[in-house]
């Protein structure tokens, strides 16, 4: 199939979904109670962003997923890192984290909210856990695709460690460390948004949760409309990154 | 393969030095104690010579190359290159060419062979002069701007030749430069790397499997034997240079040939 029969069947794929959303419920061959049409949503998504209390919670939503990346992203790197490079560390450490890592994270929710409430730091404290093992591994994996020959190669030609750490880890683990950040994000997202539909005051992911209990199916959509967007948007723009330096891979 | 520019023929850079190699042993820990890799290696590289090493695999002869080379320390003896001893890398007086993936996928064949001079930050100007140099000499010309992964595999290798040539080293040390190619262009290459030696005059230490490889390349063979690694014979390939591939159907070089063979499958 050519390039082009693609793209066109894909936006095909698209059409027909947006226009199944659109007519299905008006013709009430799907419930419009619970799948409300897609323009009452658009219109309702429009509404909903011009609000106060729903711009208050899209900023503390963001403010969470924001600060736990950046807390989340160089421990992990920094700890995976260590655990791949010292024998030690790695001996230590490694079933541990490999046992951690396979345990699903949302079990421990309530030990968060019991410790640390249902504020800002409890949101931030579990998305950092929830998002901290998949960048360990990650990382763990980035410096272990680091070839030996191209360790040796720049030994060989009188390389200090500062320069084989730049011109040759750094490079090399590139590719994986912005698939690492793109992974990241959607856990670290996924955290916050469970923690806050769990238990919690304000966030956009409260706001749907709400919405949810009381039937309220345009702003629920709405509210799913706006998320997907923004995810979406941040994992294409990490993977636009990551076709930048594809020619790297080998 | 693509039409490969043409070469500016002439003399470049500095000629080769020697190489001693005195009572150079290895032993190295192992899982049952300790293990002897390397036993009592003697040997001399005359400047300009261009020696091949072969023997069995495992026999320690990879080893001897990085010792050469100053990546690895031997238990004992010494290694002297231009007169004085060989402690650590000293990519002024040592060239190193690894097999096929050692080209670093992220840059460019002119960025790979500027790589040892942005170690010591060289110029940018004073790079690309001696990179564009050192690929005219490969027979690289217009080749600079292609990233490895859109090299053939002898290319790569005229890359990592240039790479290793670029700071006019006058030892050139080769660890199975070629194995990784198809048999033609291995034969190619082989061809190559002697009109770039004749052209350099280094002292080139050159390690293969391939016995067809050794005499072609030779002025002297040096078979080592299944570890612990010692040398077992020396071969002075007395063919008439320059080499050619009709040589290889001539008598004298099948008898050379078989001569490394009963040495290297002679059980110990």
């Amino acid at each position: 199939m050519s390039r082009l029969a693609i793209v066109l069947a894909r936006l095909a794929l698209f059409l027909a979904l947006i226009g199944a959303w659109e007519v299905l419920p008006r013709l009430g061959i799907l419930n419009a109670r619970l799948l409300p049409p897609l323009s009452d949503v658009l219109s309702m998504l429009l509404q909903l962003v011009g609000r106060a209390n729903v711009q208050e919670a899209m900023m503390v939503t963001a403010a969470e997923v924001v600060v736990a990346f950046v807390i989340a992203v160089p421990l992990g790197a920094l700890i995976g890192v260590a655990v791949a490079e010292s024998e030690y560390f790695g001996e230590i450490f490694k079933p541990m984290l490999f046992y951690v890592f396979s345990v699903p994270k949302s079990i421990f929710l309530p030990v968060f909210i019991l410790v640390l409430g249902i504020g800002f730091h409890q949101k931030v404290a579990y998305a950092v856990f929830s998002t901290l093992f998949i960048v360990i591994m990650s990382a763990t994996a980035a410096v272990e695709s680091v070839k030996p020959e191209h360790v040796l190669v720049a030994r060989s030609y009188g390389a200090t460690r500062r320069q084989i750490l730049f011109r040759v880890y750094v490079p090399s683990m590139v590719p994986i460390l912005l698939e690492t950040l793109r992974i990241a994000m959607i856990f670290n997202f996924t955290a916050v948004m469970i923690a806050e539909m769990y238990a919690s005051r304000t966030g956009i992911g409260h706001l749907i949760a709400n919405w949810g209990e009381n039937f309220q199916m345009r702003q629920l959509f709405a509210g799913v409309i706006l998320l997907s967007m923004v995810a979406i948007f941040f994992n294409e723009t990490i993977r636009w990154m990551e076709t930048k330096c594809s020619s790297w891979r080998t | 393969m693509q039409q490969l520019a043409d070469v500016t023929p002439g003399r470049v850079g500095a000629a080769g030095a020697s190489v001693e190699v005195a009572g150079v042993s290895h032993v190295y820990e192992g899982r049952d104690g300790r293990v002897p890799a390397l036993e009592d290696i003697t040997l001399t590289v005359g400047a300009g010579r261009f020696t091949v090493i072969v023997g069995p695999s495992g026999c320690g002869k990879t080893s001897l190359l990085m010792m050469m080379a100053g990546l690895r320390r031997q238990t004992s003896g010494t290694i002297l290159c231009a007169g004085r001893p060989i402690l650590d890398p000293d990519p002024q007086r040592v060239g190193v060419v690894f097999q096929e993936a050692s080209l670093f996928p992220w840059q460019t064949a002119m960025e790979n062979v500027e790589f040892p001079l942005a170690l010591r930050h060289v110029p940018a100007a004073e790079r690309h002069r001696r990179s564009a140099s050192m690929l005219n000499l490969v027979g690289l010309d217009g080749f600079g701007g292609r990233y490895p992964h859109e090299l053939s595999g002898g290319m790569k290798q005229r890359v990592s030749i240039a790479r290793g040539l670029v700071q006019d080293p006058p030892v050139l040390l080769m660890d199975e430069p070629f194995a990784a190619l198809d048999e033609q262009t291995r034969m190619t290459m082989g061809h190559e790397l002697l009109r770039i030696w004749s052209q350099t005059s280094k002292t080139v230490v050159f390690i293969t499997h391939s016995l067809t490889e050794a005499v072609y390349l030779a002025d002297e063979v040096l078979v080592m034997s299944a570890r612990p690694g010692r040398i077992i014979d020396r071969i002075e390939v007395d063919l008439p240079r320059p080499r050619t591939y009709e040589m290889m159907a001539t008598d004298r070089f099948g008898r050379l040939r078989e001569r490394i063979w009963q040495q290297i499958r002679k059980p110990d």
